[in-house]
């Protein structure tokens, strides 16, 4: 099962859906190149509905539910692909232009030459409506990630590390702590 | 030991948790935990293609209902909603993912510069 | 064989993770040992939801690796060092993000043996104040009643860190507390 590497990109345009959406649409040409793509767009009431579908009685649904109350869309963007140089820097340029103008600021970059995947994430400031921008870039993966209006990320992270990946072990494997004895 | 620091010792002292927690705890271990699928195994399943293509397809088309009857009407929401769903799901899941990695990633760097 | 507290329990060694004939043992440990780690995680996060799951992860963890556990003794050192280094992990995580949200949870009913309740609600939220470390070394010390070598153990730190942060965390405490409720004896 090949990994995916997820890049996510949030351009605010203007033009797709809600007004304060990034404009990824330069990225559906990717689809064709990509051997697994994830392509979501959901906003307005289309949104709506699908929250209202969301069971209280299921613990994961039930958190998105939690998380997603104060949004007004949300967009995902995801290729990966089988060889390295499927898409190119420009397509990663356009899209941070949109979020180095005003009202965006960008709070994480992570540079991982370790596993080759880079990542930033951005907020928008510049709206009482909020949104958060999450841009990850590998050699085989692109991922960008749009949120309009309002969102704890410190949530919606939590999700991310319940939701189908493990978290970190709290002690290492053959480590033995061994009790402490009083000194006085 | 000082008056602040018996302060401190009755401020401090242990606390019992709410009533039911040992039966919390043990409900939760007798319960084999579901091995999770990863997300991305979550996210392939639903984007081979041509399922892609539905489901992709399937959300532009569901803009698209006719007008039909309250009944088709109910039963065709019912599927939009569902589909929506999980489709929300998915994007939830992957952003929620790369938020996590990225936390990750900038607490273990934190770890070994502590560790120096 | 009795442990901190002086609940008699009983440990069974098995190569396996407590097989269900083990979990009345089981629930005698957490019974035995609840107050310890829910205290050490809501004094640290202040936030009774939050270390209720915190707690039950514990013992989770304990479940699953309970046939590492030697003895007793190891037992204790074992949940102090698990419940401390999650409470701090969990602090981390939550101040990862801008915008966090303020939980105004309303504090618990504490008892005071006749002390002055305001001043160890007040004492409680300062402590919940300070840095991560330094908070789990104050709340180490006085809840669990720790030796600063045995903290220094139990957080993997020096010996001289643990005496400095609880000698500075100490003064910073006074002099808040000084502002907040007026002076108190030394």
């Amino acid at each position: 099962m090949k990994m995916l590497r997820i890049l996510t990109l949030c351009m605010v345009v203007g033009t797709a859906g809600y007004g304060q959406a990034l404009d990824l649409k330069h990225l559906d040409k990717l689809s064709e190149k990509a051997s697994e793509t994830a392509d979501v767009t959901l906003d307005g009431s289309l949104l709506k509905l699908a929250a209202k579908f969301l069971s209280a009685d299921d613990p994961d649904e039930a958190k998105v539910k939690k998380v997603v109350a104060q949004l007004k869309g949300i967009y995902v963007k995801s290729f990966e692909f089988e060889k390295e140089g499927a898409y190119a820097e420009s397509d990663i340029a356009s899209i941070r232009k949109q979020l180095q103008s005003p009202g965006w600021s960008r709070i994480v970059s992570v540079v991982s030459k370790k596993d080759g995947e880079n990542a930033e994430i951005y907020l928008r400031t510049g709206s009482p409506e909020g949104g958060v921008a999450i841009l990850c870039a590998g050699a085989k993966a692109l991922t960008v990630v749009n949120i309009v209006g309002k969102i704890d990320l410190e949530e919606l992270s939590d999700l991310g590390g319940k939701m189908g990946v493990p978290e970190l072990e709290i002690e290492k494997p053959g480590e033995k702590p061994k009790p402490p004895k009083k000194d006085d | 030991m000082s008056h602040l620091e018996d302060e401190l010792k009755t401020a401090l002292r242990r606390m019992e948790p709410p009533a039911g927690f040992a039966e919390r705890v043990l409900e939760r271990a007798k319960t084999p935990a579901l091995p999770e699928p990863a997300w991305w195994e979550s996210l392939a399943v639903l984007l081979r293609p041509p399922r892609l293509q539905w489901v992709a397809l399937s959300v532009v088309m569901s803009l698209m209902i006719p007008a039909a009857g309250v009944y088709r009407r109910e039963r065709q929401e019912r599927v939009e909603g569902e589909r929506a769903k999980q489709q929300l799901m998915i994007a939830v899941r992957v952003a929620g993912n790369k938020l996590h990695r990225v936390q990750q990633k900038v607490l273990e760097m934190g770890r070994m510069d502590t560790r120096i | 064989m009795s442990v901190a507290g002086g609940t008699a329990i009983r440990i069974e060694e098995d190569p396996e993770p407590a097989a269900q004939g083990e979990i009345p043992a089981f629930a005698d440990i957490v019974r035995g040992h609840q107050a310890m780690v829910f205290g050490l995680a809501y004094h640290f996060l202040h936030d009774r939801g939050l270390a209720e799951e915190l707690a039950q992860e514990v013992f989770l963890e304990l479940f699953r690796q309970f046939d590492r556990i030697e003895s007793p003794a190891h037992l204790v050192f074992w949940l102090r060092k698990v419940a401390s280094r999650r409470c701090i992990d969990q602090i981390r995580r939550r101040s990862f993000w801008p915008k966090l949200r303020l939980d105004e949870v309303p504090e618990p009913a504490m008892k005071t043996d006749g002390r002055d309740p305001m001043l160890s609600r007040a004492l409680a939220r300062l402590v919940a104040s300070l840095p991560e470390k330094p908070r789990m070394v104050v709340i180490l010390r006085y809840q669990e009643d720790l030796a600063p070598a045995e903290i220094a153990q139990v957080l993997d730190m020096p010996v001289a860190t643990v005496k400095s942060h609880l000698q500075r965390s100490l003064d910073m405490l006074r002099d808040k507390l000084a502002r907040t409720v007026g002076e108190i004896a030394i």
